[in-house]
This record gives C-alpha cells, sequence and structure tokens, in this order.
C-alpha cells in the first residue's frame, strides 16, 4: 500500500509532536509544510530533511502525492483553512478545538461528511496512556456504573507575552475552548454519557487584566445523573507545578491517580519537581487512530464528539459569564 | 483535676450510635475526663440523641449549666442551632459540635501552613471526602457528614461562604461555593459502595488542595498512617492521636478557659451551607447562604 501523504500547517510549538508521530508511522510520509511565516516554513522543512515548503496552503494541496493535512495553526484559523481541505477532497486531522463556533464545528462536520473524507481532531488525551486505562478500565465494568469523574489537569503560566493568541479570545476562543475541550471531552467519553448541563467558574488568576480564564472550573451533568467536575489552569503557582490528578466514582468501586501517580520526584537544589514517566507516544496512537479510519476503519474520536466537545467549551464560557447553569445538547 | 462527662443518648441519624463507636472509648482513654452515670454529677454531657431528639436535649444542658459536646449536626435545622448559640453566650457554657474532622494531625498543620501565608493568598480549595461502605445515612450524606468537609474548608480559609450551587445526588453531591474574597472552593462529598481492606464507614478518599497566590498545599488528611500490609490485610494505619481525642482536647481546654477553639457558631454557618446546598439542588441554581 501506498503511503499516505501529509501536509502539516503550522510549524509552531505542536507541530514536532505531529511531524514526530509521522515519522514514526511507516504508512504515512511527512511531504511537506505550510506556514504563514515563510521563514518559520523554511527553518522547520530543513529540520524534516528538506521537505517542501509553502507560505500558503493552495500551493501545498497541488503538490503531487497529498492525501491528508495536520492542521496546528491557531484555533480561529481552523474553520477556514478546515473547509478548504474539505474542498480539495484530502483527510484531516485538526488540532483541537474542531472549531471556536458551534456552527463553524457543524459547518467543518458537514462539509467532511459530504466530501466523504475523515475529519478528526486532535483530542490527544484519549491517547495518552492514563486515558486509555481509565476508559479501559470503566468498560471492564470492574468499578460498576460510574457516577462521578474528578480531573484536573494544573500548571503554571506557560503563554509568552500580552501577544500570544492564545490570550486572545477572539483568536484563541477563550481557554475553555483552547483547552477545556481536552478535559471536556476526556471525562464525557470515559462515562459514556449524554451531557445535559454545565456549570462553570473562571478566574483571571496571573493577571486581572487577561482576557481569557487562568484557571477553569467546569461541572458537567450528564442524562444518568452522573457528574464531572473538570479543572484546567494555567494559573498555579509555582510556575513549574504540573500535576495531573483524576478521581472516577462508580457503583462498585473507585479508580484514582493522584498527582504522584505517574511522575517520580526530584528534589533538587532548584526546589522539587515531578518527573514525569516516558509511557507511550499519545500522538503517535492518535496519528495510527486516524489513518486506520483513512482505511476505514470507525474513528476512535468521531466528529460528532469533536462539535459537543465545542458545545460543551462554548457552555463553559457562557455560564462564567452568567454564573447560571447552561443547559446543553450536542 | 479531671472534669466530669455523662454520656446522653446512643442514637443518631439511621442506624448511628456514635456514643458508644467514638465519644465513650475516647473520653474513657482521655486523661482529662471521667465518666460518671448521673447527668447531674457531670460538668459536661455528650449528647448523641437522634437527630430529631438532639437540638432541644443540648438546649435543655445549656439552661441547666452544663457544658456540651453535641454529635453532629448539632442540631436538625438552622434555626435550632441559632438559638443554642444564643442560649450558649447567655449561660456562658462550652458547647462543641463534633466537628472533629478539622482537627487531624494533617489539617490542623494545613490550617496553620495557610494562616501563616504559606501559599500566599489562598485562592481556591478543593476537597474529596469520599466514605466507602456503611450504612447509608436515610437523610442522604450531605445532611449527615457534608459539614465536615464544609468545616475544614471554613476553618481552612478562616473565610464564610455566601453563594453555593450544588449538584449530584444528596448520596455523592458537589457543592461549589464561593466565600469572601472571590475565593472559591469544591467539595465533592459522599459515599460509594465498600472497598476491600477498608473499614465499613472509613474514609476512602479525604484530601485537599489549596491554591494560592504562591504555591500549593496538598493535603491527604487520611494521613499522618502507616502503609501495612501482610498476607491477608492491605491497609493504612493511623498514627498518633484520632481526630475524636483532638476534639476532647479541644473541650477540656474549653471548660478550663471559658472558651472552645470550635463552637455553636461554627455549627451554624456549617447548617447555612448544607440547607443551601438542599436548596440549590431543588431549585437547580445557585443560591446565597443568607446572613
Ligand atoms: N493536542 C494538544 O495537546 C495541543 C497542544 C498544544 C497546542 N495544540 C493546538 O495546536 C494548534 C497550534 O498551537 P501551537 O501552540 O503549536 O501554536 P503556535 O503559535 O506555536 O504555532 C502556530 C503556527 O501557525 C502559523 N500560522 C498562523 N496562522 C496561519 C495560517 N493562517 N496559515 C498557516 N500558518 C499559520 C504560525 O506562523 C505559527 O508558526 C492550536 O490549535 C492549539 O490549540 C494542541
Amino acid at each position: 500500500m501506498d503511503r499516505i501523504g501529509i501536509v502539516l500547517v503550522g510549524a509552531g510549538f505542536i507541530a514536532d509532536a505531529h511531524s514526530g508521530a509521522i515519522d514514526a508511522d511507516p504508512r504515512a510520509t511527512l511531504i511537506g509544510i505550510v506556514d504563514a511565516d515563510p521563514g518559520r516554513a523554511a527553518a522547520f522543512a530543513r529540520k524534516q530533511g528538506g521537505i517542501r515548503h509553502a507560505p500558503d496552503l493552495d500551493t501545498a494541496l497541488q503538490w503531487p502525492g497529498v492525501d491528508a493535512v495536520i492542521l496546528c495553526t491557531p484555533n480561529d484559523t481552523h474553520a477556514p483553512i478546515g473547509l478548504a481541505v474539505a474542498a480539495a477532497g484530502k483527510h484531516l486531522l485538526v488540532e483541537k478545538p474542531l472549531a471556536t463556533t458551534v456552527a463553524d464545528a457543524r459547518r467543518l462536520a458537514r462539509a467532511f461528511d459530504a466530501a466523504d473524507t475523515v475529519l478528526v481532531a486532535a483530542h490527544t488525551h484519549r491517547f495518552y496512556d492514563y486515558g486509555r486505562a481509565v476508559k479501559q478500565t470503566i468498560e471492564s465494568g470492574s468499578i460498576g456504573r460510574p457516577r462521578l469523574v474528578r480531573l484536573a489537569i494544573l500548571g503554571g503560566w506557560i503563554w509568552p507575552d500580552w501577544s500570544a493568541w492564545v490570550g486572545d479570545p477572539d483568536r484563541s476562543g477563550g481557554h475553555a475552548l483552547h483547552n477545556g475541550v481536552h478535559l471536556l471531552d476526556l471525562a464525557t467519553w470515559w462515562l459514556g454519557q449524554e451531557p445535559t448541563e454545565i456549570f462553570a467558574r473562571g478566574r483571571k488568576q496571573t493577571a486581572a487584566e487577561l482576557r481569557i480564564y487562568d484557571y477553569l472550573e467546569m461541572v458537567v451533568t450528564y442524562a444518568d445523573g452522573a457528574t464531572a467536575v473538570c479543572e484546567m489552569s494555567r494559573a498555579h503557582r509555582p510556575g513549574s507545578l504540573a500535576q495531573r490528578e483524576l478521581l472516577v466514582a462508580g457503583s462498585e468501586g473507585i479508580v484514582e491517580q493522584g498527582w504522584d501517580g505517574e511522575s517520580s520526584l526530584v528534589f533538587g537544589e532548584a526546589g522539587t519537581a515531578t518527573l514525569p514517566a516516558a509511557g507511550g507516544n499519545g500522538f503517535a496512537a492518535q496519528l495510527g487512530a486516524w489513518l486506520d479510519a483513512i482505511g476505514g476503519a470507525p474513528p476512535l474520536m468521531p466528529v460528532a464528539d469533536a462539535v459537543r466537545a465545542v458545545v460543551l467549551g462554548v457552555a463553559v464560557e457562557e455560564s462564567i459569564v452568567t454564573g447560571k447553569p447552561v443547559a446543553v445538547t450536542a | 483535676m479531671t472534669i466530669t462527662v455523662a454520656l446522653v443518648g446512643n442514637g443518631g441519624i439511621g442506624t448511628q450510635d456514635h456514643q458508644n463507636s467514638m465519644y465513650r472509648p475516647a473520653f474513657e482513654r482521655h486523661p482529662g475526663f471521667q465518666v460518671v452515670g448521673s447527668v447531674d454529677e457531670a460538668e459536661v454531657l455528650s449528647i448523641a440523641l437522634p437527630l430529631a431528639e438532639r437540638g432541644k436535649a443540648v438546649a435543655d444542658a445549656i439552661r441547666a449549666g452544663k457544658h456540651v459536646l453535641a454529635d453532629k449536626p448539632l442540631a436538625a435545622t438552622l434555626a435550632e442551632a441559632l438559638e443554642i448559640e444564643r442560649l450558649a453566650a447567655e449561660h456562658r457554657v462550652v458547647v462543641v459540635p463534633a466537628h472533629h474532622q478539622r482537627f487531624g494531625a494533617a489539617l490542623r498543620s494545613a490550617t496553620a501552613a495557610v494562616r501563616a501565608g504559606r501559599v500566599g493568598l489562598p485562592w481556591n480549595v478543593q476537597c474529596d471526602f469520599v466514605v466507602a461502605g456503611g450504612d447509608p445515612a436515610p437523610t442522604g450524606e450531605l445532611v449527615n457528614f457534608g459539614l465536615y468537609p464544609v468545616d475544614v474548608v471554613r476553618a481552612l480559609l478562616g473565610l464564610e461562604v455566601r453563594r453555593v450551587h450544588a449538584t449530584g445526588s444528596p448520596d455523592l453531591v458537589t457543592l461549589l461555593l464561593d466565600h469572601d474574597h472571590g475565593v472559591t472552593s469544591t467539595i465533592v462529598c459522599g459515599r460509594v459502595p465498600a472497598l476491600r481492606d477498608l473499614p465499613p464507614g472509613g474514609l476512602a478518599v479525604h484530601r485537599y488542595r489549596i491554591s494560592g497566590s504562591h504555591g500549593v498545599l496538598a493535603v491527604d488528611a487520611r494521613k499522618p498512617a502507616l502503609q501495612v500490609r501482610t498476607t491477608n490485610t492491605n491497609g493504612p494505619v493511623w498514627t498518633g492521636p484520632g481526630t475524636v481525642d483532638a476534639l476532647l482536647d479541644v473541650v477540656a481546654a474549653g471548660v478550663a478557659s471559658g472558651r472552645a477553639a470550635i463552637g455553636p457558631h461554627d455549627a451554624v454557618q456549617a447548617q447555612r451551607v448544607i440547607e443551601a446546598a438542599q436548596r440549590s439542588i431543588e431549585a437547580g441554581q445557585p443560591v446565597e447562604t443568607g446572613e
């Protein structure tokens, strides 16, 4: 079988994780890189051994052997670039969130449905070792019917300065869309239930002038009465903090992974830090699942779930503003 | 000088008998107390009557000039708790509600650390208080032990609760609390089925994370403990004085000084939160605690 030829769009922070996954998968090959900044595109191409590069997608779609696109540009560009990929009849792995509005998310879903190509949003936590292990534990039935999920992903400030697009809610959709969707999707996937309501609180902890909430607390209620409490933080001190905690309580047992459940501890002269275990490569697993879906397998991250994550993220932002619960229907 | 104590009642919510399972043994091993047979001879009454009778018995004890250790919750309603608070002040007696969890060794030092600014200005607390096995409370666990974590969070922060949003079910509830100064806290509280190697009614998860402007404090309130593993068992063994022993220290110090480290006002404030949570569950909306 021919390798699936991929173009990467956006040579930024997360691009290396995707190119690394492609390099490791014999079913795929990286044809070229697109970045609006020609210098970044050229540098990335050089680093990849001299692959093609271009400042725009239209040029890249003309390159021979292109079957699919991985899109890692700022969130507000996902819809227009994604629609162009659909129109060209290529498959798409789009970074999360699928889009920054529900209307755009649905538009993308319809476009790929009509083109009969595979659209997958990169909800990478479904492919991390812990995400899969919790899902398998729940599916094994050993904790009975899950009633509560507690999931916290906590860190300190990572975005460079006031010019960072993530800090601009028009570009990122706000933090609920930017990172909140990871947890909203994961908890919902674990529970296997439809969400009915969101109640959320947000803080601008690092600076009062922030336009996004760097700490989010998102509480989801599900059709069967289950609850998910999700915390997403870039607000914690010290800035080096990197902690994940989870608890799932079911009708017959509980699953727990505390902040020390995966990492070792380094007691160093500069303080104490966690040392995450090496483990599997979530981006490689994610790429593999997308390639499987292109080959005809059912997608592990269905489009409807990606749309639902956007619905939930938008509801989180609304609930924070109103201080009230928000009813959701995906 | 030992303090005389009489044990009044051996009921509670549902099948509870905290008098014989918790307070009696703690009084008997405490060097500062002597258990006596008659109420008249006692300076302190340890009251663990069924919840419906409790508030009235506590009020009567106060009017008789007795100090009181009262099983939790102190009273069935906020109105009753407020009346007890008023009476205790009027009769100058010490009334200690059995909010003993805040006196756990890890939580006492955590409270002191927060007060000393070790994490800077606290802005959020997360708590899980999950009991495994034992008899489910017919009232729901919110009324049964919801006040424990609420009381601990109040003690940790030293801030009252102004607004409550509650969701979930009365046996596994999530409380989202808004305190003064924009500080928030979240408490997951309830009962899960019996778990292997945990005594029925034991705490499966009991932890607090206090996030502040300058640091994070992670407290596992099931510690200090040894982890003991044998061919047949695997479980924690608590080290040092228990939370009920520490509570009796508070009663003894209160009787000696006329002022206890915890009093009916703490029960009133916890009851406000629990009743607000009940209203919130009914309304499906956040509600004010209304002070
Ligand atoms: N799955 C994950 O765990 C994860 C982690 C981080 C980021 N992300 C997502 O990845 C995406 C990219 O994030 P990042 O941190 O790499 O951003 P980044 O700012 O580091 O990189 C974005 C790149 O896109 C380029 N670009 C901007 N607009 C463009 C356009 N219209 N056409 C072509 N190139 C354009 C920029 O020049 C830049 O090089 C975002 O959607 C983000 O949400 C996902």
